[in-house]
């Protein structure tokens, strides 16, 4: 991330506020953006906006996010965590001022332990950095978002992030051993260990997706995963989405568990296809990429096995990447695919739902109906394997009925995943977006019990206000300003 | 106070019947915890009947264990004080199967070798091998977080579980998570239940992912003459691409015990040669290939290997150590220590020369150490396992005591010194159960 100089030239800006002015005393005036033009720029994150924080500051190490946080008490004014800002579900968002920790400046690998597969890490370091660092000895951290270039690993334990290769080794929070925390009183503490059994609660579990409401995460302990010895990857193209989402199915019921298996519609491809270039079908209904890795001998048998799966249920054509190169290619598709969808619409807005794998082929042809009854246009990126969607709605956001009925559509997508037994987010979190579609699939006292135990380490409500539980204003819809920033 | 508890008696069977509300003495010792007695066992049939016992108990300030067939109860201190033992036996009912979608949703008295049962033939399982083998329930599993060696392939019980329904101290049911296999909704209440030793609420219902059973399995054997060769053995295994289900590495004294050639020593003697186990699992030609690579390195360290078949009693009698060992030998100490990776057999190298180890199992693939000290009095017991705590600690290990007479629990510091994240602790268990009445006193630093 590029700081802007805090020294910059506007003429228009004032004095720091005496918020400013007190963080300014405890970091050192290179370390905290005040000018109005400076704090603008972190209105938004990856789904929305709202305002502008009071300041925005940069701590460099753990001792400095403990001034901040006793800056923050004394002056009464909220503290937001952010890493990237590429969440999708409004989790840096300022919801009412307050002052933005951007952990930019802590980007460190404090320690790789090969021989006990353990790394400790500032919240800071980008996702795919991580993962770089460890790979010549055979490694790597497991948890892949699409934005994995630019997201921070403390990020990603505060949204519990996932991506397409966490569908047989687990999300963030299998992967998360231990953290150091910040709380609201400016105590630090230390959670987990490098161990796998230390008695006590499992802090870090609770912590983990917790979107950065309960204290500010400094460090880091994850588990490292020796990377595979083999890998196939596979294309099964189809002429029906229902075929498609049948071989999902079926790929379970065979007792096959790829590393990765997703899917894209056919209107997806197309776009995909004319921004990157990487090989898909442009006539097809829908392709399903699908991966397994691990022993040698039993990827091979996998593969052949999925194979004939896809044949079975119609798959036009099945293509195996005969290189690393080739596989490379078929993921840079899917991996661009939201900034290739860029093209299609000045706006697009990304939902986030689950439900069980079985039940995709229904709910593929329910978001057809739902589109196709708000005149909107929706394409389908999923992570099919663990029935996690990712139903894409296009728009233009400077014409708000249109952004009224993209809303109601989401809306109903989200009230069809609770009927079927399944969640309102599978990986992006809750945010500002859905705190309010929470009641859909919790009753008042499994909320009144989140709200007891949030308590216990936010007492004030200092950190990140407004997000994950209802604020009860306007229940069981989708209320978000679309378009706003992104 | 007689009087009283024939009025909690009434009460109680106003809400489960009056079959399923005991004062027999018979009954009581039962579920004795170290040593100490229920007034009253209760076994609710239902959710909503554990809900009211709890609101019953919380009225008239009653402490309440939860508690299955026991084979964790023995890990903790000694209650503060044990009004009512709360039998889940009866809830023991699976819903929500859908083995298309790999998911169940499971009561806590189901027995987890039942379970197995019920899945396997859909070639199904739920890849766990913890303290109680199939008698643990899973209850019991989730709320100790117990795993065995499959935990170095498939995870521990938190890695899991989908969702839960919990019933509170003050008798709500609320429900955490889900049924699918993805979720990020809300906070995680149910990794604060797994592992809290029922201090927190009480797991009425769980939803699971489920996972394929391996189409065929081998067990492969190397007797291995002293700890360096284990470890070198077991870094060349971890640092290549062979892909076990679990590892085991025990002392002469365990391993002829694990393979019931003989019984535990009554004295120390814990020795050379160890025995390293290896199951591997899947298509044949996964087998055959870990077969192929395991005997060269036999060969290379000058040793046999042997494949020996019917191994699953063994690895049940490995995974279940601990708490078999404390029934062969109830006067022994038995220690639980987690180490990193790469440092257990460094660590079991130093324990064996400074202590008298009657017998050690050891899980090579998760640095889990288990040992049996024999220790003659209070004193020498305190000694033996502050030496080993040191010992673990200098190679940030952690060490639990999980079995010695409940008379020295409290001099030999069961669960060890609390961390600095132990203060939230103490306040999550207050915000779940503000009047204490849920196994007090029985987990870390007193909760």
């Amino acid at each position: 991330m590029e700081l802007p100089s805090a020294i910059s030239t506007g003429q228009q800006s004032s004095r720091p506020s005496p918020v400013a002015q007190k963080l300014i005393g405890v970091v050192g005036a290179e370390a905290v953006l005040w000018r109005p033009e400076d704090r603008m720029l972190y209105e938004y994150d990856g789904l929305s906006s709202r305002r502008a924080p009071d300041a925005v500051v940069f701590p460099t190490c753990t001792e400095d996010v403990v001034e901040v946080v006793k800056v923050s008490r004394s002056e009464n004014v909220p503290v937001i965590a952010r890493g990237a800002g590429t969440g999708l579900s409004g989790g840096a968002v300022v919801t009412e001022g307050g002052i933005v920790v951007s952990f930019a400046r802590m980007k460190k690998i404090l320690e790789i332990d090969i021989p006990n597969q353990r790394a400790r890490v500032q919240p800071g370091v980008v996702n795919l950095d991580l993962s770089l660092a460890v790979s010549d000895a055979g490694f790597y951290f497991v948890p892949d978002p699409s934005s994995q270039k630019a997201c921070t690993i403390g990020g990603n334990v505060a949204e519990n992030s996932g991506g397409p290769h966490t569908l047989a080794y687990g999300v963030t929070t299998n992967h998360v051993l231990g953290l150091e925390m910040v709380l609201a009183d400016g105590q630090v503490i230390r959670t987990g260990a490098k161990v796998w059994e230390r008695p006590g609660y499992d802090l870090t579990g609770f912590i983990v997706g917790s979107e950065g409401t309960l204290g500010l995460v400094t460090q880091i302990t994850v588990r490292l995963t020796r990377k595979p010895e083999a890998v196939k990857t596979l294309l099964a193209i189809y002429d029906r989405v229902l075929d498609a989402t049948r071989t999902v199915a079926a790929i379970t019921a065979a007792g096959i568990t790829p590393a990765a298996l997703e899917m894209m519609d056919g209107f997806t491809l197309r776009a995909i296809e004319e921004a990157t270039h990487a090989g898909y079908p442009t006539d097809s209904a829908a392709v399903l990429l699908i991966e397994v890795e691990g022993l040698r001998e039993a990827v091979e048998e996998e593969a052949d096995a999925i194979e004939v799966i896809c044949r079975h249920h119609d798959a036009r054509e099945v293509r195996r990447a005969r290189s690393d190169e080739e596989r490379e290619l078929l993921w840079r598709g899917r991996k661009n695919a939201f900034g290739a969808l860029g093209r299609i619409s000045p706006n697009y807005y990304v939902q986030d739902g689950v439900i069980p794998r079985t039940r995709l082929p229904e709910m593929l042809e329910f978001i057809g109906a739902v589109g196709e009854k708000h005149g909107l246009l929706i394409g389908n990126i999923f992570h099919a394997g663990d029935g996690n969607l990712h139903p894409l709605l296009f728009f233009d956001a400077r014409d708000a009925k249109q952004t009224e009925k993209v809303l109601a559509a989401a809306s109903e997508i989200m009230a069809r995943c609770s009927e079927m037994g399944g969640s309102i987010t599978g990986e992006h979190g809750v945010g500002i977006e859905k705190n309010e579609l929470m009641p859909l699939i919790f009753s008042r006292d499994d909320l009144d019990m989140m709200r007891r135990l949030k308590d216990v380490f936010n007492p004030g409500g200092f950190f990140n206000p407004g997000k994950v539980l209802p604020t009860g204003k306007m229940c069981g819809e989708l209320r978000i300003q679309l378009g706003g920033g992104a | 106070m007689i009087a009283a508890m024939e009025t909690i008696q009434t009460e109680l069977a106003a809400v489960v019947g009056d079959s399923a509300v005991s004062a027999d003495p018979a009954a009581c010792r039962a579920y004795a915890v170290d040593a100490r007695e229920p007034k009253l066992v209760v076994a609710p049939h239902s959710a909503e009947q554990v809900a009211e016992v709890l609101k019953c108990a919380a009225a008239r300030d009653l402490a309440v264990i939860p508690a299955r067939n026991g084979t964790k109860l023995g890990i903790g201190d000694p209650p503060r004080r044990y009004d009512l033992a709360l039998a889940l036996k009866s809830l023991n009912r699976v819903w929500h199967y859908e083995p298309a979608d790999l998911t169940v949703t499971v009561e806590p008295g189901m027995k987890l070798g039942d379970f197995q049962r019920f899945l396997s033939p859909d070639g199904l399982w739920l890849p766990l091998d913890p303290r109680g083998d199939a008698q643990a329930s899973i209850g019991g599993t989730l709320a100790a977080n117990a795993a065995g060696p499959l935990r170095a392939r498939y995870g521990a019980p938190r890695d899991m579980v989908l969702g839960m329904k919990i019933a509170t101290a003050d008798g709500q049911i609320i429900k955490t998570g889900g049924r699918v296999v993805k979720n990020v909704a809300g906070y995680d209440l149910g990794k604060l239940l797994v592992g809290s030793f029922g201090t927190l609420g009480v797991i009425v219902e769980a939803s699971f992912k489920l996972y394929t059973r391996p189409k065929a399995r081998a067990t492969f054997v190397l007797s291995l003459e002293g700890l360096e060769v284990a470890r070198n053995l077991r870094r060349s295994i971890v640092g290549s691409p062979l892909d076990p289900l679990r590892m085991a590495l025990l002392d002469r004294a365990a391993a002829d015990w694990a393979s019931e050639r003989g019984e535990l020593p009554s004295s120390a003697g814990a020795s050379a040669p160890f025995e390293f186990w290896l199951e591997a699992g899947g298509a044949e030609k996964v087998l055959a290939r870990h077969s192929c690579e395991l005997e060269a390195r036999a060969k290379e360290a000058g040793t046999r290997m042997e494949s020996p078949q019917g191994a699953d009693r063994a690895w049940g009698r490995i995974a279940d150590f601990g708490r078999l060992a404390a029934e062969n030998l109830p006067d022994s100490v038995i220690l639980r220590v987690s180490l990193p990776l790469d440092l257990s057999e460094e660590f079991l190298a130093r324990a064996l020369h400074e202590t008298n180890v009657r017998a050690v199992v050891s899980q090579p693939g998760t640095g889990v150490v288990s040992l049996v000290l024999s220790a003659e009095g209070a004193s020498d017991a305190a000694t033996a396992v502050a030496k080993i705590r040191n010992l673990a600690g200098a190679l940030a290990g952690v060490l639990v005591v999980e079995h010695c007479r409940p008379e020295l629990k409290p001099q030999l510091d069961v669960w060890g010194r609390p961390g600095s994240d132990f203060e939230i602790m103490r306040k999550l268990k207050a915000a779940w159960d503000p009047k204490g009445i849920l196994s007090p006193g029985r987990f870390l630093g007193g909760i």
